[in-house]
Parts: C-alpha cells; structure tokens; sequence
C-alpha cells in the first residue's frame, strides 16, 4: 500500500460528505416492516396470572354463595328445630306453672317464692335466647337453654310431688285418723 | 478487543431481533447516514441511494436473526448495502468492472508508487471515472475492503480484483493528475 492509498484510508471520514434524509427514508422503511409484534393478550404472562386470579375468585365466590345458601337453609333448619323444642317446653313449663298457681294446696306466700325462682330462670332464659340469636352454632348455649327448660320443669316437678306426697301424707294421717 | 467491537450495539441488535420498533430506529439513526453515504458512492444518484438503503434495512430488519456476531453489525449491514449496490447497477446493466478487463495484465502491470494528494481531488477524481471502475476503487480504497472481500462482492477472482484494482487506480491518478 503506497501513501497515496494510506492517506485516502486515513481520511475515510471526508467521504462520507452526505446526509440522508432520515424521516423519509424510515417512513418507507417502515411501511415495509412487520407491524411490532404484539403478543396476544391471551398469550401474555400477566393476562394468565389476571385470569387465574379471576377465575380462582370468581370459583371462590360462587363457592362462598352456594356454601352461604346451605348455610343459611342449615340455619332454618336448625332455626326451626330449635323454634319447635322452644315452644315444645314453653308449653310445658306454662302448663305448670299454671298448675302451680292453681294447686289448691299451695299457700299464696309458697307460690309467690316459688314462681320467683321459675322468673329468675325466666330471665336466665332470655339472656340465652338473645346470645343464641347472636350465635346459633353455639352448642354451650343451645345445652344452656335446655337446661334452663329442664331446671325449670324439675323445679315444678319436684313441687308438684312434694304436694301431692304432703297431701297423700295429709290423707293417710285423716285416714288413720 | 475485537471481541468487544464485534458486540458494539449487542443489546439495541438483540432488541431489534423481537421486533421493537423503538429500538429498530435507534439502531437505524446511528447507521442510516454511513449507509447513505455507501450508496452515493456506489450508485452516484441520491434516489437509487435512498432505495438501496431502504431495502438494505428492511432486509437487515427482517433477517436480523441471522446475524450472530461475527463481525460488526454496522460491517454486516455495510455488505447488505454494498451487495445491493452491486446488483443495482448490474439490474442496469451498468459494468461492475472494466469492460477490457484481461487478468493476464496483472503480471505484466508494473506497481506504481503514489504520493498522498487532496482528498477533494480524490473525490472528484473518482467521481470522473468510467463505468467499471469506481466500484473497485471505492471498495478497495474508501471503504477499506480487501481484493478477497472485493472478489466476493464483485463475483471475480481474487487476482482479477487485485489487477482491475490498480488499473482503476492507474486511471485515477491520471485524473487527479489532470485536474
């Protein structure tokens, strides 16, 4: 290589005297270019992960709603279970009462005591009732309030046969007599 | 070293592979005015430049996964430009190389040794060369490829490259020397 060729090599630069029309000629290029590549949505990582999520929620909610629903008629059920056994020893306890009111036997002062213990477990009973309202699944409760029924009705009981043992005493001594 | 120039624009070229626009025109500006430049050397007229280059790019763009690293991308995409050049001119039907091109002369062509001279002299003396010539001198000496490169371009041996090579040069001397 003579100095003639090195000292044009050296000044590659000066012949690049040039400047294309940039805008122009990438408007054409472009035109002939792929459009971008779009990845699908479907296809797209973030639009599986969104989609799964969804799909686990809306799984999730349907789910919820019909467990809810079973619930909920569970809920009557044992609602009305509960509404039937209420009234059941209502009646019962009622009954009693009544009995005990009526008893010909009783004194006025041994009734008013009497009924006073049947009130506080009146009362016992109504604060349950409420905190079963609260909670139905509640089984302290639920045993609570059958207790309180059967506490109430023994009460009774064992008054109604305290009488009658005191007047079956009453009759054997008038019958000894 | 030459490693590292071969991976010059690694990461904008490995964008531009997806197909993002964005970066396909960063990769453009910085090539575009080179090319262009290539272009009105070879093919002497700014329209045919700017549709060599256009091609050149959409089809560097579209077979971009085919360019591993094994020169620089602005020299793989300098070759695009060049061979679209070349078959440009023969679509034309432009002579590439003399017309009276002998390979015989090159044993019998006697080197001469040239001393450095303007470069704007250079220029207008390419620019006065017959058809046939420029190209040889522009690839030899402007965009510094050898006769093996230059073989492979112009479809011609190595030899016959190495000898049209200093009778272009010869020629343009002559001009120069005239102006």
């Amino acid at each position: 290589m003579d100095n003639f060729e090195k000292h044009i090599r050296a000044h590659q630069n000066e012949f690049d005297d040039h400047k294309a029309d940039k805008e122009k000629l990438w408007a054409r290029i472009e035109s002939e270019l792929a459009p971008p590549k779009v990845v699908p949505l479907w296809k797209s990582r973030g639009f599986r992960i969104a989609a799964s999520t969804l799909l686990l929620v809306g799984l999730g909610i349907i789910i919820g709603f019909f467990a809810l629903n079973a619930t909920t008629e569970q809920t009557q059920l044992v609602d009305q279970e509960l509404l039937d056994i209420d009234m059941h020893y209502k009646s019962l306890v009622s009954h009693q009462v009544k009995l005990v009111q009526n008893h010909p036997n009783l004194s006025k002062e041994d009734k008013t005591e009497f009924l006073g213990f049947i009130d506080e477990l009146d009362q016992e009973y109504e604060l349950l009732r409420l905190e079963m309202n609260k909670n139905l699944d509640n089984e302290i409760v639920l045993e609570a309030i059958v207790k309180n029924y059967k506490k109430r009705i023994e009460l009774i009981e064992n008054l109604l046969n305290q009488i009658n043992k005191s007047k079956t005493i009453n009759e054997d001594y008038g019958y000894t007599l | 070293m030459e490693t590292n120039i071969r991976f010059t624009h690694q990461a904008l070229v490995e964008k531009c592979k997806t197909g993002h626009r964005s970066s396909q025109y960063e990769l453009y500006t910085l090539y575009v005015d080179a090319m262009y430049n290539i272009g009105m050397r070879m093919l002497g007229n700014k329209e045919d430049a700017e549709d060599v280059v256009q091609e050149s790019f959409v089809d560097a763009f579209k077979n971009l996964t085919s360019f591993k690293y094994e020169s620089t991308f602005g020299a793989w995409l300098k070759r695009i430009v060049i061979n679209k050049s070349i078959n440009y001119l023969k679509a034309k039907r432009i002579p590439v190389v003399p017309m009276d091109s002998h390979e015989f002369h090159l044993t019998n062509e006697e080197m001469e040794e040239t001393e450095a001279v303007d470069i704007k002299k250079v220029k207008t003396g390419i620019a006065q060369l017959p058809q046939g010539y420029r190209q040889i001198i522009n690839l030899y000496l402007v965009e510094g490829y050898d006769h093996i490169e230059i073989g492979e371009v112009l479809g011609i041996s190595t030899s016959t490259s190495k000898s049209q090579y200093h009778r272009a040069k010869k020629k343009l001397v002559e001009i120069i020397k005239a102006l």
